[in-house]
C-alpha cells in the first residue's frame, strides 16, 4: 500500500521546491533587469547564479527526500532516493561532452 | 531588447502551457531555434531551465494538495533520470539536421495527439478533477512497476533528447497501466519532470549548451506565466486554446521541416 497522505513529508518537499523556485526566479530577475539597463558583467554573473540555483533545486529536493526517508527508517526508499541522487551527481560531475 | 522578447516568449509559453496542461518546452525550443538564431542543441538545453522552473513552481502547489505520490515518483525517477542522462550524452553526437528533423516530427505528433486528446482528460493538468483540491483520492496500489519503469526510461530519454517534460507518456502509463488515479498520476508526473530535466540539464550545462543569457529572461517569464495560468485555468475554456496551440505547433513543425529542407539542399 502506498502511503501518500503524509502532510509533513509533502510540506517539507514542497517548501524546498518553493524556496528554490522563488530564489532562482528572484536572482534571475535581478540579473535580467540589471542587464537591460547596464549590460554589465555583474548582471550576467547574477543571471548565471540564478540559473544555477534553479538547476540544483531538484537535486536539493532529492537530497531532502533521502534525508527524510532515512530519518523514517524507510530503507527501501532511502536507497531509491540515493540512487536518483547518484544519477544526478553523475551527470553533474561527468557531464562533459566533446563539443 | 532581446531580453524583453524572451521574457514575453517565456510568459506566453508558461501561460499557455499551464492553461492547456502541456509543458512550455515543446514550443520554446523551436522558437529559440527558428526566431532567435540559436543552434537547436543549445535551444534544447536552454529550454530545460524553463522546464525545471515550471515543474518546481507547479509541483510545490500539487504537494500542498497532497496529490503527489512521492514514493512512486522517486522510484520512476530512477528510470527517467537514467534515460535523460543517456540521451543528453548522445545528443552531442547527433548533428543539427537530425535533431531538427526529430523535433519537427515530435511537434507534429504532439499537435495530433493534442487534438485527439480533447475529449478525455488524460495528461491534462487543467482538468477539473485536478482542480478539486480536496477531492477524495481512492485507495490504490501501483502495479506493473516494470512497465512503468520502462515507459519512464523512454519518457526520460525523450526529455534529454528534446528538452521536454515527457508528461504525455508518463501520465497515461501510470493511469492506465499502473492503476494510479489520474489526479495522482498528473501531479506525480509533474513532480518527476524537474528531476528528469535536471539530470540532462547538468550534462548540457557542463557541455556549454545552456545559454544563461537566454535562459534567465525566459525562465523569469515562464515562472510568472505558469503561476498566472494555474490561477486562471479554472475559468478559461480550453477548447480554443488547444486549437491555438495546435496551430502554433503545426506552424513550428512545418517551419522546422522547411528549414531542414533548405539546409540539406543548400
Amino acid at each position: 500500500m502506498t502511503v501518500i497522505r503524509e502532510p509533513g513529508f509533502d510540506k517539507a518537499v514542497a517548501r524546498v521546491l518553493r524556496i528554490g523556485a522563488f530564489a532562482g526566479f528572484a536572482i534571475m530577475l535581478a540579473g535580467v533587469v540589471g542587464g537591460i539597463f547596464d549590460h554589465s558583467v555583474v548582471s550576467r554573473r547574477i543571471e548565471i547564479i540564478g540559473v544555477e540555483v534553479m538547476l540544483i533545486t531538484p537535486l536539493v529536493r532529492v537530497f531532502t527526500s533521502f534525508i527524510l526517508f532515512t530519518h523514517e527508517k524507510d530503507w527501501r526508499y532511502s536507497a531509491i532516493s540515493f540512487g536518483v541522487l547518484l544519477m544526478l551527481l553523475l551527470g553533474a560531475v561527468f557531464g562533459i561532452g566533446e563539443h | 531588447m532581446t531580453s524583453v522578447l524572451l521574457i514575453l516568449l517565456g510568459f506566453f509559453a508558461g501561460l499557455v502551457g499551464a492553461l492547456a496542461g502541456i509543458g512550455g518546452g515543446i514550443i520554446i525550443t523551436p522558437i529559440l531555434a527558428l526566431h532567435f538564431g540559436i543552434p537547436i542543441r543549445e535551444a534544447i538545453g536552454t529550454s530545460l531551465v524553463a522546464v525545471i522552473t515550471t515543474s518546481a513552481a507547479s509541483s510545490s502547489v500539487h504537494l500542498q494538495r497532497h496529490t503527489t505520490d512521492i514514493r512512486l515518483g522517486m522510484t520512476l525517477e530512477l528510470a527517467t533520470a537514467l534515460g535523460a542522462s543517456i540521451t543528453a550524452y548522445v545528443v552531442a553526437y547527433l548533428n543539427r539536421s537530425a535533431l531538427e528533423g526529430l523535433f519537427a516530427a515530435f511537434l507534429l505528433w504532439g499537435a495530433i495527439s493534442l487534438l485527439r486528446r480533447r475529449d478525455d482528460d488524460v495528461g491534462d493538468e487543467s482538468s477539473p478533477a485536478l482542480l478539486q483540491a480536496a477531492a477524495e483520492i481512492p485507495d490504490y496500489t501501483p502495479r506493473r512497476y516494470p512497465l512503468g519503469l520502462g515507459a519512464s526510461l523512454v519518457a526520460g530519454g525523450l526529455s534529454g533528447l528534446l528538452g521536454i517534460g515527457g508528461g504525455p507518456i508518463k501520465v497515461p502509463v501510470m493511469y492506465l497501466f499502473m492503476d494510479v488515479p489520474l489526479m495522482v498520476a498528473t501531479a506525480t508526473s509533474n513532480f518527476m519532470i524537474g528531476v528528469t530535466a535536471a539530470a540532462s540539464a547538468f550534462v548540457y550545462f557542463r557541455r556549454g549548451d545552456i545559454n544563461t543569457a537566454v535562459a534567465a529572461p525566459l525562465a523569469v517569464g515562464v515562472f510568472v506565466g505558469s503561476l498566472i495560468g494555474a490561477k486562471l485555468s479554472p475559468r478559461i475554456h480550453s477548447k480554443y486554446l488547444i486549437y491555438l496551440l495546435v496551430v502554433i505547433m503545426l506552424y513550428l513543425s512545418g517551419h522546422l521541416a522547411l528549414h531542414l529542407w533548405g539546409t540539406l539542399h543548400a
